[in-house]
């Protein structure tokens, strides 16, 4: 892999060249404390130094409304037209969050592939940016805390300049097209990049115990923990949708008043949702509210493991940050653990 | 198949959902060809008010025995009944203070005018007769409408939202007023449908919509206790427009309330 230099007063600079590679995307301020992946246009309104931002790059690729096809009854159906050769960089991309790509890749990469997510997933360069956690992160016990591939270019701070990593040939690109900004690795940069990398693995304050989880579930199926964490959750749904690794949709059709044309969209769902597993017939899979939890958690850190063989969490903490009833994953699986059952 | 027969009519309130069919603009002419509408007092006269009709939208609350007395007359003359709006579907704010006794009401409001006329206690449509959709809001979405007339001129039954506020607020990434500002938000048991409308400018909604199916209001009173809301402010805001709500009863607020 190769590595560069960036020093930071040259950083302006190398953003300025970033946007000819694409529409600039990156973490910036919305309303007092929040922040939000969104059009940039120079360094001064990107927040490099933040933790998370309140949806996941995921409503890049798959849409939280989206049109999946328009259709008449004398045409048939059409795709609808997306700006074909639009470009787009992404930066200031946390490890956790790549990590949250690359599983969703796995999952709409899979037997049925997903072309809508794909075809924009093409179109958009990341430029990773490494952090420092604070008390809700946990990525390191999921294993997401560092990335080796999925980005273009990863930098992290080392002081006075970024250690990048170049991770593709558009990445590469895009060194040499601002070739003077960039220098040579130097002894002092290596040692400043592995002392940071201590430093940052050893500031984490949250942890979740994710070994034999997948066995501790099992055995703790009828756990009372799932009534407790029942009573409290709204179902409100707000953590699906912050969650860079929830996937579920809906799909539905809108008509128009003519009776002859409409369209076929599709709409982030939860399983947290009274409807998410009621059947025709009436029947609800999961009508009560600690069932619809409790699949919720099986399905990230049980399920998942199953079928890919890694928990489906990547320890971003969004979940328990937006909940508004306080629901906290790190002290549910913890209580899972040490509970003690007749 | 001829275009289905439809009447619009108004029980007591603001009037304000029938207005917003009007407020189509755009979509007026379309909506005037899909449908044959028979009957709609605030926007014609000289509508037939006695022939059956397969589709009739109702707005407002039953407030005055006539409302009642028009309501079923209009349900035997319809297939299909739509209530449309808060009121109509909750009972809206005329049922905020259904607690208080109607005479004692009447005369703190009215005083000696309040004489001349009759007051029920005030009850959504769904008390009286049988409902066959309600599309909620405060006043209903344009969009809501539109969608549940194409439905309706293809046989179906419009797909409205079952879930709350919380998840349009957040697929839209407007920052929590809950979370962040410690304000009294009811997203979390409020029906979706208005793209979070009130959180997009900043300020917390107050349930206009009415309760989302199975609302945990327990859970949403003790977290609003915890962020330091009286009693008297939380309860306020949830019985503003869905007082008779089952999930809004006494019992289970002060369920919450203790918790």
């Amino acid at each position: 892999m190769r590595i560069v230099i960036l020093p930071k007063e040259n950083l302006a600079e190398f953003i300025g060249h970033l946007r000819s590679f694409g529409e600039l995307h990156a973490p910036t301020k919305r309303g007092e404390k929040s922040l939000v992946f969104a059009p940039v246009s120079d360094l001064s309104e990107i927040e490099l130094n933040y933790t998370r931002t309140i949806l996941p790059l995921k409503k890049y690729f798959f849409k939280a409304t989206d049109v999946m096809f328009n259709f008449c009854a004398e045409k048939g159906y059409e795709l609808p037209v997306e700006e074909a050769d639009k470009k787009y960089v992404i930066f200031g991309v946390h490890p956790c969050e790549i990590h949250g790509l690359k599983i969703l890749d796995l999952v709409f990469g899979g037997k049925y592939v997903d072309t809508y997510y794909f075809a924009r997933r093409s179109k958009v360069a990341i430029i990773g940016l490494d952090c420092i956690p604070d008390d809700l992160c946990f990525c390191r016990s999921t294993g997401t805390d560092f990335v080796d591939t999925g980005f273009d270019l990863f930098l992290s701070d080392i002081g006075d300049s970024y250690l990048v990593r170049v991770g593709t040939s558009l990445g590469d690109d895009m060194v040499r097209a601002a070739d003077s900004l960039f220098r040579q690795v130097k002894k002092e940069d290596r040692e400043a990049y592995k002392r940071n990398s201590v430093q940052r693995r050893d500031s984490f304050q949250a942890e979740i115990q994710l070994q034999d989880l997948p066995g501790i579930m099992d055995l703790e199926y009828e756990s009372h923990v799932w009534e407790e964490v029942g009573e409290k959750c709204l179902s409100c749904g707000i953590c699906s949708m912050v969650c860079p690794t929830c996937y579920c949709y809906s799909v539905f059709d809108e008509l128009s008043l003519d009776g002859n044309t409409g369209q076929r969209k599709r709409i982030w769902d939860s399983c947290l949702f009274k409807d998410y597993a009621l059947v025709a017939g009436g029947h609800n899979f999961r009508a009560q509210r600690s069932s619809r939890v409790k699949n919720r958690y099986f399905h990230k850190q049980r399920g998942f493991v199953s079928q890919y063989g890694r928990p489906s969490c990547v320890g971003c903490g969004r979940c328990k940050a937006y909940c508004p009833a306080g629901i906290d994953i790190v002290e549910v699986i913890s209580k899972l653990r040490s509970e003690i059952r007749v | 198949m001829g275009k289905p027969k439809v009447g619009v009519y108004g029980l007591t309130g603001c009037a304000g959902d029938q207005l917003v069919i009007l407020n189509c603009e755009e979509e007026l002419l379309d909506i005037a060809g899909a449908l044959d509408i028979k009957s709609f007092p605030m926007a014609m006269s000289g509508g037939d008010e006695n022939c059956p009709l397969d589709i009739v939208f109702v707005d407002g609350t039953v407030v005055q025995p006539k409302d009642e007395e028009m309501l079923k007359n209009l349900r035997e003359r319809a297939k299909l009944l739509i209530a449309i709006g808060t009121c109509a579907v909750w009972g809206g704010v005329a049922a905020m203070s259904n607690e208080t006794p109607r005479e004692e009401l009447k005369n703190k409001v009215y005083g000696p005018a309040g004489q001349v006329f009759d007051t029920v206690v005030p009850q959504p449509l769904s008390s009286f007769v049988k409902v066959d959709l309600a599309i909620s809001g405060c006043p209903i979405e344009k969009e809501q409408l539109l969608q549940a007339v194409a439905s309706l001129l293809h046989g179906d039954l419009p797909r409205l939202p079952n879930y709350s506020v919380c998840t349009e607020c957040k697929m839209s990434e407007y920052p929590c007023l809950l979370v962040e500002k410690g304000q009294l938000c009811l997203g979390p048991i409020t029906v979706a449908g208005c793209k979070a409308r009130c959180p997009s400018y900043g300020r917390p909604c107050i349930g206009c919509r009415g309760p989302v199916e199975e609302a945990n209001v327990s859970s949403e009173v003790r977290l609003l206790r915890e962020k330091g809301f009286t009693w008297v402010d939380i309860q306020n805001r949830l019985r503003t427009f869905a007082a008779p709500a089952d999930c809004f009863e006494d019992k289970i607020l002060k369920e919450g309330a203790n918790a």
